[in-house]
């Protein structure tokens, strides 16, 4: 027991945590946009899956992994066209084409892994190395925390800032909004839903994509086979938990972080809980934090709705 | 048309390979029972997505009923080897229906009670009976003289679903019971109605005097009978053993199914049968003509965009649209 509190006091335990939270950061932050614009947007684990892979393609052709992430971004920007074009336009159900899409990614990742690789052995790539920033990872409990990390990081922190600065404090926001609680009197208003929901599908494809460059080129230098692990499906659970919030979404995606980074902790030390348990931890606690925060949520009106004009 | 861009792509003689999946789809009795054996766990999971669908719910949990299913089923057969085989084989789907039905109506229990979406808890619960499963066949289910794999005893041969006729396997036969099942349920009893109009809107359905909740409730629990039963029914046609490598994305493959039968029981029992014999075809096809596994997936999930594309009328109102325009006025 006092091992495991040990754990908890640790400040290993939450760097590693903050690590962890990032890419499903990234996913919850880009669906905020998504579904503030009144989508839902179930393709988000395929557009992480595609965004780790093409980040890693991007870097082992380039050699640099900021080429890998914008590559990544590029190819998962893809996928959320697919996905805002089917859904949008053509009025598709927009969690059966998320479903669709997921399996599709899933399976085209796994082919061109094996396409291009003898027997999908992905080898070693160049990814966001680790640096201290001077003078802040000096600070005690906090630098190691934050501030000894790879650079996502940063991006990620600015990101959720002015998403939140953007969504609620400027009028593009507001529409955006708008599309997502009454479409019709948006519409009404001059407002192009169609382009607007578009736009937020496809911010919500970069960042998503971005989450999965995190997880191969800021992890693991590598990629394999669904290596999104469902963390797309944990995202759609933070966004419902933050609230639709992007400010909120930082800590609830620091939840998940911290779960998994227990569940890593917990298998190298003596402690006599069974591995296998500790993993499906990060996914029980979602379902008990979704429990408690239902009641108090209030998701946009017109989310997962079609809109269609006449 | 797709696969072949795809087989293309990987350097592929197309022609032969098409050869190659045909023939060990369908050439030999062998190469059926296999196809057949392939279908059973994807439409049997399938039919539940069905049910679920027309009630406008989405299950896609079937990899954890799959799971919770295939366990409740080993552990009762294992623990029961004394009993004579048919009733074993009985008493195996029983538990592998009421295994599946307990996480099945989890979901449905969160849904009803707590009001939490079942896109999120289905898809939780299929990690959490993953690792729960991961855990047993590593620790105190797992084979003792099995050199440390993550798996339980191989089943008894008694509690193996017999094939009849060299080609025809138990499982098959179980579908089209499934699918008479599901296609009573829907469209001749009061179950099926009340299914229904919770499909055609939760409002609607309330206005009318149906009791919202429990409906939802009742069929994520149908769901995950089916579920479980593709888990025992895969367990004792095929697998004999429960791993943790035991399904490899069937409750998805599922909901694809589902959705190319239309959410209708015949539908989805033809649509089984056609990725059942598709998928053998390419696993079998693989080391011969050098097809990677995955085409299979790629192949169903562009097949699926391609028909919400074809489905949802896009066709015509583009027409409608551009037809309107013509005449300056807005569709």
């Amino acid at each position: 027991m006092s091992d495991f509190l040990d754990i908890l006091g640790s400040t290993a335990l939450y760097a590693t945590a903050v690590r962890l939270a990032l890419p499903i950061l990234f996913c919850a932050l880009g669906e905020v946009y998504a579904e503030r614009a009144g989508l839902v947007n179930v393709g988000l684990e395929g557009m992480m899956l595609c965004g780790a892979f093409a980040g890693v393609i991007g870097s082992h052709y380039s050699g640099s992994p900021w080429i890998g992430a914008l590559v990544g971004m590029i190819a998962a920007i893809g996928v959320a066209a697919i996905q805002a074009g089917v859904s949008i336009n053509l009025s598709g159900d927009q969690i059966v084409v998320g479903i669709a899409l997921n399996l599709a990614v899933l399976g085209i990742t796994s082919f061109l892994a094996r396409a291009i690789w003898e027997g999908g052995d992905v080898p070693k790539v160049d990814g966001f190395s680790d640096f201290a920033m001077p003078l802040l990872s000096d600070i005690p409990v906090l630098g190691p925390i934050l501030f000894k990390q790879g650079a996502l990081i940063y991006v990620a922190l600015v990101v959720a800032v002015a998403s939140w600065w953007i969504l609620t404090r400027t009028s593009w926001g507001l529409r955006l909004r708008s599309c997502g609680e009454d479409p019709r009197a948006a519409d009404s208003l001059g407002i192009s839903v169609f382009a607007y929901r578009w736009k937020s599908m496809i911010i919500c494809g970069a960042l998503a994509g971005l989450g999965g460059v995190f997880l191969s080129l800021g992890q693991l230098f590598t990629f394999s086979d669904n290596m999104s692990g469902g963390r797309g499906y944990i995202a759609l659970a933070v966004v419902i938990i933050a609230r639709w919030s992007p400010l909120r979404a930082l800590w609830a995606a620091l939840i998940f972080g911290i779960c998994e980074a227990l569940a890593l902790r917990v298998q190298v030390t003596d402690i006599n809980v069974p591995a296998e348990l500790m993993l499906a931890l990060p996914y029980v606690v979602t379902l008990i934090v979704y429990a408690g925060v239902i009641g108090k949520s209030r998701p946009p009106k017109a989310l997962g709705r079609e809109y269609s004009r006449g | 048309m797709v696969g072949s861009i795809f087989l293309a792509i990987d350097g592929v003689d197309v022609g032969y390979a098409m050869q190659e999946i045909l023939d060990q789809a369908f050439g030999s009795s062998f190469a059926v029972k296999n196809s057949l054996i392939e279908a059973v766990p994807i439409t049997m999971v399938a039919f539940g997505v069905t049910v679920a669908f027309r009630a406008g719910i989405f299950n896609l949990g079937g990899e954890g009923q799959i799971y919770a299913g295939a366990l409740a089923s080993v552990l009762v057969i294992l623990g029961l080897s004394g009993v004579p085989g048919p009733i074993l084989i009985v008493l195996g789907l029983i538990a592998g229906m009421i295994g599946g039905g307990i996480w099945g109506g989890i979901a449905g229990a969160l849904r009803s009670r707590l009001g939490l979406s079942e896109i999120i808890t289905t898809i939780m619960l299929n990690f959490i009976a993953f690792w729960i499963v991961s855990y047993l066949v590593r620790g105190p289910i797992q084979d003792p003289d099995g050199a440390g794999y993550p798996y339980t005893k191989e089943i008894p041969a008694k509690a193996d679903l017999p094939v009849i006729g060299g080609s025809i396997p138990l499982g098959a036969i179980l579908l089209v019971v499934a699918a008479i099942v599901v296609w009573v349920l829907l469209e001749r009893t009061r179950a099926g109605i009340s299914i229904k109009s919770l499909g055609s809107g939760e409002a609607t359905g309330r206005f009318a005097g149906l009791r919202v909740e429990r409906t939802g409730f009742a069929v994520l629990l149908i769901a995950g009978v089916f579920g479980g039963l593709a888990g025992a029914a895969s367990l004792m046609g095929n697998e004999g053993r429960l791993s943790d490598f035991f399904s490899p994305g069937w409750g998805f493959i599922g909901v694809m199914t589902a959705l190319i039968g239309r959410g209708t029981a015949i539908g989805t029992l033809v649509a089984g049968l056609l990725i059942g014999f598709l998928s053998n075809g390419i696993t079998g096809a693989q080391s011969a003509a050098g097809i990677p596994t995955s085409t299979a997936q790629i192949l169903i999930g562009v097949f699926v965009l391609f028909l919400i594309i074809v489905n949802t009328d896009v066709v015509a109102t583009a027409l409608r649209r551009a037809a309107s325009s013509l005449k300056g006025v807005r569709g």
